[in-house]
């Protein structure tokens, strides 16, 4: 039930951008590139919280959100300064996704 | 709660797959950014462009030699001396005749520190001027490392190279112009003029008065897509 929600919703999400006439110019892409690595650190990060049943509806979505725009918005701010902000981002978004899915596989293998 | 984690997991689900739909669509979208592509790709594709260059400048000769064996008819005779005469003009032809040969080169100096290593080579701007001189002492043909300059040639810098005709030439610059030997040469060595500029940068510079010089005939393309004629009497010949 839970899972297929996430599924549906996905599927939705991918054929809405799909089907809108969105294309980002290229210099552009890296930026989205960083929030939709945030945006799955957040999601990872919801889930582990689920599991660990200290989910908070409002910290997860503000944190979605928030991450987004901070990710994209260092990483250009980086640009500017000619700093790769962008790379520390990638390395610390990465890791922390990394962590949150063995979390993860823990719960669930101890789940069955 | 329940209902409300539902709500906020499908928000988040939504955006999610659209942020990633887009950035899918975006980097097929943009596969050829050529910054990123490999040197021998590059090269393979200058190569590639190179050679049809030359193909089509061999058409251009070829079609050029058709009409003139089309050209060779009796009736057509007094065209035909007037066709080489605007032949000649435009620099269609290969001339050779007396002038002088002007020899640029970037500078041998070394660099001092702090120094704007521009200021020892040899730019566009250097040969236009040198160009512009021998005009206006007379020069009637007028060529570049071969280029013929015509009335459409450019002389303009791209990058580490200077075009003329939109073919890249390097230095030592070999300016080869047709006129009074002793004019040109002299216009050329002018108290203050151009090349006594150079000089100071260390660029050097030759000229040669030669008995011949043969400058070669344009071997662009020459159409006019926007001039048209302003005829007076009938249609202009």
């Amino acid at each position: 039930m839970w899972l297929l929600l996430v599924v549906i919703c996905l599927a939705l999400g991918v054929y809405l951008g799909l089907q809108m006439p969105v294309v980002l110019p290229f210099i552009y892409a890296k930026y989205m590139s960083i929030a939709i690595l945030a945006a799955l650190d957040s999601v990872f990060g919801g889930l582990r919280a689920y599991m660990e049943n200290v989910y908070d509806n409002l910290v997860f979505v503000s944190g979605f959100f928030v991450n987004i725009l901070l990710a994209a918005g260092l990483a250009y701010l980086g640009d500017r300064l000619s700093v790769e902000l962008y790379l520390a981002a990638v390395v610390a978004f990465g890791v922390r996704i990394f962590q949150n899915l063995a979390i993860l596989r823990r719960y669930l293998l101890r789940k069955w | 709660m329940k209902q409300e984690a539902r709500i906020s997991i499908a928000l988040v689900c939504i955006v999610l797959g659209f942020m990633v739909a887009v950035q899918f669509k975006t980097t097929a979208a943009n596969p050829g950014d050529l910054s990123t592509l490999r040197v021998q790709d590059l090269t393979l594709q200058l190569d590639k462009v190179s050679k049809e260059r030359d193909a089509l400048a061999e058409e251009v000769a070829s079609m050029r030699e058709q009409l003139k064996e089309g050209s060779e008819d009796q009736a057509a005779e007094v065209l035909r001396q007037q066709l080489a005469k605007a032949n000649l003009l435009a620099g269609l032809e290969a001339v050779k005749g007396p002038g002088v040969v002007v020899t640029l080169a970037d500078s041998a100096q070394p660099l001092q520190p702090g120094e704007n290593p521009n200021l020892y080579l040899v730019h566009d701007e250097d040969l236009l001027k040198v160009v512009n001189e021998l005009r206006a002492a007379g020069a009637e043909a007028v060529c570049i490392n071969e280029q013929r300059l015509v009335a459409t040639s450019e002389i303009r810098c791209a990058g580490t190279t200077i075009l003329v005709n939109t073919t890249k030439i390097a230095p030592p610059f070999v300016i080869k112009a047709i006129g009074d030997p002793a004019v040109l040469e002299s216009s050329l060595h002018i108290k203050g003029g151009w090349l006594e500029t150079l000089e100071i940068w260390g660029i050097k510079s030759q000229v040669q008065r030669v008995e011949t010089v043969e400058v070669p005939a344009y071997r662009g393309s020459l159409a006019f897509r926007y001039a048209q004629p302003v005829s007076t009497k009938g249609t202009a010949n």
